[in-house]
């Protein structure tokens, strides 16, 4: 039975779509809806099958299953000029004998019904340059352009096109950190200026959290979790969301009830913050934040271990810690902090700063440490 | 002397002393030895067609001389303009570039066409086709020379120009070449025009064909020499004068018992000119696929 049409204010709507080569299964049927307006990113690590489902939108793959909404209308059949959406792809993809007023103006030559005039095809290229700041380089190829420059024409020729949708494939992935961090602005402010859904694929946890107004995790095909970028580092729905979002890594280590009952991290007995408890015969894993604990006097600590090593990043430092049940954790301290490796220390850790999770990796609850003379 | 100025001197100095030392530079002698080798190159390559200019500027009575006279004395224009009052010479040369020019424009057209369908599009029994083109150009073009005869008198084109224009379209040569040329560039520029509203031959048209022009220009020089010299193929299928080529009829100004090698090379001079032009006024675009630009770095 076919689903429902989505609501008017859904730019994008996926339902139960799925994808496989042959045997393959490269995505798993899932649903997704992206609002009027909403930024969204697709994160995982490469293979994970979030630029599919880009080019499964724009209609340059086919969904094995399932139904693709755009601005409404159901898509599955639709050629990808139709189909309302504009994509920026993962390298320029610029025509390299057009100059950058010809390929921006590319869309609108092309369009059939209704045919532009001239006047209306330039006003138009004039517009979308000054968006992106292009104006001064119209008559150039893009071998005259620097490469934020060549990306900046991509974005024109998908913004000429006014689409319902804009779909981004990793459009900062091969730009160096600076003009990454400049061109992330950018974006940012061109999406605030023309407020249309975006999908943007990324592998960059850096690149999702700035930008997206929720994040789409992806890992084998499947979604691990869709949430604010807040929700992903404070509640994340399993250790593999815990351990990609975040830098450093959030700590891991399985556990189970002692004879009290009571599950422990080195050594410190964990009192569960929430309603719903564990199963105390299972076999869990504990995770931990770097950002959650800090160095502390004996008389606060919940832990104590030794400094294994430290790692100065300017702004902070973090100390890998070996606790005294032999597992280790990292530990974020202020930058001009002292210690070095070997010297003891005690660390404490906020409320609820563990995760607890599952056999399957799945997240239970959050819990916190008891201190160690409480 | 100022400090700075000190200072370049000093380092042009031991930037020099660095090229010596890494073999950088080119020491004189070896680059003698290279102008006398490449010099010697280019003496075996022109001779012969110095031979053939003076040949052509001499009358039959004075080619065998002993020594040779490299410069006639004097010039003798007889040859050329036989060959333009005896023979239908610009009949030929209008032939020729006719077929070669037509064979080269279709052979282009059609062979990136089939190129682009074979790189870029999914197609039921791509491979088996890919593999019969494959295997016919295995095939050598003598043992094909007399089915094709038959093909050509049976279609009743025998003594016109389709039998000189539309036998070598079919040879599949190019289609590799134009396929390798297309396969070069990248999935995501056609994806980029396909979703930009080009239809799969605008997307042929505007954007394949500018960026494989470097490599058509090549298969297109390629053909049109091969097409510009034939020869059995034209002799065979061609039998009335005015229809004839260029080579079969320079070819047919020797007799069993007469060599008028003077109005032979004035033939053969006069057939280098047409082609000699095309090559001049299409070196230019002899330069490598420039995709730079279209993709990131």
């Amino acid at each position: 039975m076919p689903a429902m049409s989505p609501p008017a204010d859904v730019a994008v709507s996926l339902i139960q779509v799925a994808k496989s080569y042959g045997d393959v299964e490269v995505l798993r049927p899932f649903d997704l809806q992206v609002a009027e307006g909403e930024f969204v990113v697709l994160l995982g690590p490469s293979g994970c099958g979030k630029s599919t489902i880009l080019k499964m939108i724009a209609g340059l793959e086919e969904a094995t299953h399932g139904e693709i909404h755009v601005a409404g209308d159901l898509v599955n059949y639709v050629r990808p000029r139709d189909r309302n959406v504009a994509m920026v792809f993962q390298n320029y993809a610029l025509y390299p004998h057009m100059t950058v007023r010809e390929n921006i103006a590319f869309p609108l030559r092309m369009s059939r019904r209704p045919r532009l005039k001239r006047s209306t095809i330039d006003g138009r290229t004039l517009e979308a340059a000054e968006i992106v700041d292009l104006t001064q380089y119209l008559d150039r190829k893009p071998a005259q352009l620097s490469g934020g420059q060549r990306q900046r024409v991509a974005l024109a020729r998908a913004i000429i096109r006014q689409p319902a949708v804009f779909l981004m494939d990793e459009p900062l992935s091969n730009l160096d950190a600076l003009l990454r961090a400049d061109m992330r602005t950018s974006l940012l402010d061109v999406h605030s200026r023309i407020r249309k859904a975006t999908l943007y694929v990324t592998h960059d946890q850096i690149e999702a959290m700035t930008m997206a107004d929720r994040v789409v995790v992806l890992n084998d095909g499947r979604i691990q979790q869709v949430g604010e970028p807040h929700e992903l580092y404070t509640a994340p729905a399993n250790t593999f969301v815990a351990q990609f979002i975040g830098s450093p890594r959030m700590s891991l280590h399985p556990t189970s009830a002692g004879s009290d009952g009571l599950l422990r991290f080195g050594g410190a007995p964990l009192v569960i913050d929430e309603v719903i408890a564990p199963d105390p015969a299972a076999a869990m894993t504990v995770g931990v934040r770097p950002s959650a604990l800090r160095v502390t006097d004996a008389g606060d600590a919940c832990l104590a271990g030794r400094v294994r090593r430290r790692d100065y990043l300017g702004s902070d430092s973090y100390l890998e810690v070996q606790l005294s049940d032999g597992s280790s954790v990292m530990v974020r301290t202020d930058a001009d902090s002292l210690l070095e490796s070997g010297d003891d220390v005690h660390v404490d850790a906020e409320p609820g700063a563990f995760h607890l999770f599952d056999e399957a990796g799945d997240r239970v609850c959050s819990a916190s440490a008891r201190s160690r003379d409480r | 002397m100022t400090a700075s100025r000190l200072s370049r001197v000093k380092l042009r100095a031991a930037l020099a002393d660095e090229a010596r030392g890494s073999g950088l530079r080119t020491p004189r002698s070896a680059l003698a030895l290279a102008y006398v080798l490449l010099g010697v190159g280019v003496a075996i390559a022109l001779l012969p067609f110095l031979y053939v200019v003076s040949t052509s500027l001499k009358e039959t009575t004075s080619l065998f001389s002993y020594p040779p006279d490299w410069i006639p004395t004097p010039i003798y224009w007889g040859n050329f303009e036989s060959l333009f009052a005896d023979h239908p010479f610009v009949r030929w040369t209008f032939n020729t570039l006719f077929v070669a020019g037509a064979v080269t424009g279709l052979k282009l057209w059609f062979d990136s066409m089939a190129g682009y369908a074979l790189a870029k599009m999914e197609f039921t029994g791509k491979r088996g086709v890919a593999l019969l083109f494959l295997l016919s150009v295995a095939i050598p073009i003598s043992a094909l020379i007399i089915p094709l005869f038959f093909v050509v008198r049976h279609l009743g084109m025998l003594n016109t120009y389709w039998a000189l224009i539309l036998p070598p379209l079919a040879n599949p040569l190019g289609i590799f070449m134009a396929r390798s040329f297309i396969v070069s560039i990248p999935d995501d520029l056609e994806a980029s025009a396909r979703l930009d509203g080009a239809s799969e031959f605008t997307i042929y048209r505007r954007i394949v064909l500018p960026l494989i022009r470097p490599g058509l220009v090549v298969l297109g020089m390629f053909t049109f020499m091969l097409q510009y010299t034939s020869l059995i193929w034209p002799l065979i299928t061609i039998q009335d004068s005015e229809r004839q080529v260029l080579a079969v009829g320079i070819s047919g100004l020797q007799s069993a018992f007469l060599q008028d090698w003077g109005l032979l090379s004035a033939g053969m001079l006069l057939a280098a000119v047409p082609i000699t032009v095309v090559f001049l006024l299409i070196q230019k675009t002899f330069v490598t696929n420039d995709l730079s630009g279209a993709l990131k770095e």
